[in-house]
């Protein structure tokens, strides 16, 4: 059967397995492809406005609310950004135990995407529940090692989700020895399966695909870590700016098609944040285990195949247990769990990397310490340009494929970017219609 | 040296509550835990749990509890703070009116319920109480018959825990 002459046109309203709500439309018009557009219906936008006039102390508790499955980054930027403002920076310690909430969230996001959201794609199931009949001991290792995952948010957050103990300059108690004693042991399981899982998504069937040069790269980078709390924005075109620089360089703009915010380049074109960038940026910087385990599976930063984001998820899930591990193992008592922070009036910008990319806040602060102006930047709205453009080009290559594969495959490399678009509700009314 | 102390039992009843605070009557669920736990929040017997409706989440809640009621706002077309009770393994089917939930979190329910099936991570009895909401856009409050129907379930919930204590 061919399609070359007549038009297609695929209306997804929904997208299945991405966290929340999206649609897609991919329009082929005589064998050629017009358009592909990803509508995405954006909550940030509320909260900026629900902000203004509040307290410098209360966006950290608000804005987690923007994100049932990665609050603990909505936190980190807020802190982060209010302490630039107030000219505070937190002890070393209190920056451990922020590391360590973020290994959480990391290991719990990604083996949720890793186990329900994307290996049923690459496995030829239409979900993750279908696939735990016939792969039932890696879904359960899977959800075992997510919920080790919500436990470190748990114990430093004080409850695995909306994490309460998190307050600007730090936490309003820090975890006891003997929880954390307890911590380690668990981790030291999570870290060998994580190894496991790993391997087993490493022998996943691969589309091939390249994303386009044009797409620049860009994460956040540390002088030694892996970022999740980096302290420089860096792209693979040599850009190289602290937080308050971003606006500089980038924007977001509106567009017809969606309620989310697009991001772009001032300086031009599509940039993608998220692992793969991640991992292309700062490889160098992984704990040993997951480094070596990254060049066993053949996995180098020159990797510009959106389907193994899946891998570098996996690759980061490993080195969030093994950072997680040696933080537990040398846990001391922090000499006090915050750091006071008083108001004045500034602006102060923070991000860190939440595990779809980077999340950059911005606030100006009166002299009272309330909020005059809130901007949150998500990792999903400044993905959307480039996974309209990698769709394009994915799309182009594949149109030989019936409407059924053609779809599957635009899905599946949709969730390549684990699209985070939770919080709105979750109708899932799926339609596909061909003119 | 004396043995480790045994884990203790997990607690017989889990309640979980499903919903977001800014996004009006969805909050209708939150304000529920709030009030139980005024009654129920130091009994070690009853678990009292607060979620954004991730199945796996909603799964692992319940580990170990034999009774696990779900607290959420749903929209079915019926007046505002209307309470639906619903066995958590019909949440698909149509009532004798011939109507059927709906709601922003029962299709991750039904995940959650197809996923613990799945996995036989079921508990003996496991029920969904909805309350009819109205207003589910962005902002803090719930409407007036909702924040009535939520003191109905608190009572009738507080009820059924101590029924489902009693049962054991």
């Amino acid at each position: 059967m061919t399609h070359e002459h007549r038009a297609r046109r695929f209306e997804v309203d929904a997208l299945a397995r991405v966290e929340g709500e999206g649609g897609l439309i991919v329009e082929i018009h005589e064998g050629a492809l017009t358009d592909v557009r990803l509508r995405i219906f954006e909550p940030p936008r509320f909260f900026e406005g629900f902000l203004r006039g509040r307290k410098y102390t209360e966006p950290a508790d608000i804005t987690a609310r923007i994100c049932g499955i990665c609050p603990v980054a909505y936190q980190m930027s807020a802190c982060q950004a209010i302490e630039a403002a107030c000219g505070v920076e937190v002890d070393p310690d209190i920056r451990t135990l922020r590391h360590l909430l973020y290994c959480g969230e990391w290991i719990e996001s990604h083996a949720l995407h890793i186990h329900l959201l994307h290996a049923p794609d690459f496995l030829g199931y239409h979900s993750g529940i279908a696939m735990a009949a016939d792969h039932r001991a890696e879904v359960e290792r899977g959800l075992r090692l997510k919920k080790i995952g919500n436990r470190i948010v748990e114990v430093v957050g004080g409850r695995a989700v909306h994490p309460i103990n998190v307050k600007v300059g730090g936490f309003y108690s820090a975890p006891s020895l003997a929880t954390m004693r307890d911590l380690a042991e668990e981790l030291r399981w999570a870290l060998q399966a994580s190894i496991d899982v790993a391997r087993w998504v490493a022998t996943f069937p691969m589309p091939l695909h390249e994303l386009p040069h044009d797409i620049a790269l860009v994460a956040l980078r540390h002088p030694t870590e892996y970022p999740m709390l980096g302290e420089r924005l860096v792209s693979d075109g040599g850009l190289n700016i602290e937080a308050h620089e971003w606006r500089d360089h980038f924007a977001e703009e509106h567009v017809q098609h969606s309620t989310a915010l697009h991001g772009r380049m001032l300086a031009g074109g599509d940039y993608m944040v998220g692992p793969l960038a991640r991992f292309a940026l700062n490889a160098d910087h992984l704990a040993p285990q997951a480094a070596a385990l990254a060049a066993e599976l053949g996995l180098t930063p020159a990797e510009r195949n959106p389907f193994r984001s899946i891998l570098v998820r996996a690759i980061e899930t490993v080195h969030a247990c093994e950072v997680a591990l040696v933080i537990a193992d040398g846990y001391v008592l922090p000499a006090r769990s915050f750091v006071p922070v008083e108001p004045r009036a500034a602006v102060g910008c923070g991000w860190s990397e939440a595990p779809r990319g980077l999340l950059w806040h911005r606030y100006e602060l009166d002299a009272d310490g309330l909020v005059v102006t809130a901007q949150i930047v998500p990792p999903t709205s400044q993905n959307q340009p480039s996974i309209e453009h990698d769709l394009m080009h994915l799309v182009e290559h594949s149109l030989h494929l019936d409407d059924a594969a053609l779809e599957h495959l635009c899905e599946q490399a949709v969730r390549n970017y684990d699209p985070c678009i939770s919080c709105a509700t979750h109708f899932l009314d799926m339609r596909v219609i061909r003119t | 040296m004396s043995a480790a102390a045994p884990p203790p039992a997990p607690p017989a009843v889990t309640v979980i509550g499903i919903g977001n605070p800014y996004r009006r009557d969805d909050g209708a669920a939150g304000a529920v835990l709030q009030r139980l736990a005024a009654q129920w929040g130091a009994d070690p017997r009853v678990r009292l749990v607060e979620l954004d409706g991730e199945s796996v989440r909603v799964v692992q809640a319940w580990e170990g509890s034999r009774t696990v009621w779900i607290v959420d706002a749903v929209r079915s077309g019926r007046p505002a703070g209307t309470i639906h009770e619903v066995d958590a393994q019909h949440l698909g089917d149509l009532d004798d009116s011939g109507k059927r939930l709906g709601g922003g979190h029962l299709l991750g329910l039904g995940e959650a319920v197809d996923l613990a099936d799945a996995l036989d991570l079921l508990p003996a009895e496991l029920r969904i109480l909805g309350i009819e909401g109205v207003e589910f856009d962005n902002g803090e409050g719930l409407s007036a018959p909702v924040a009535a129907g939520v003191a109905r379930a608190v009572e009738f919930l507080s009820n059924a825990i101590g029924a489902a204590l009693q049962n054991r």
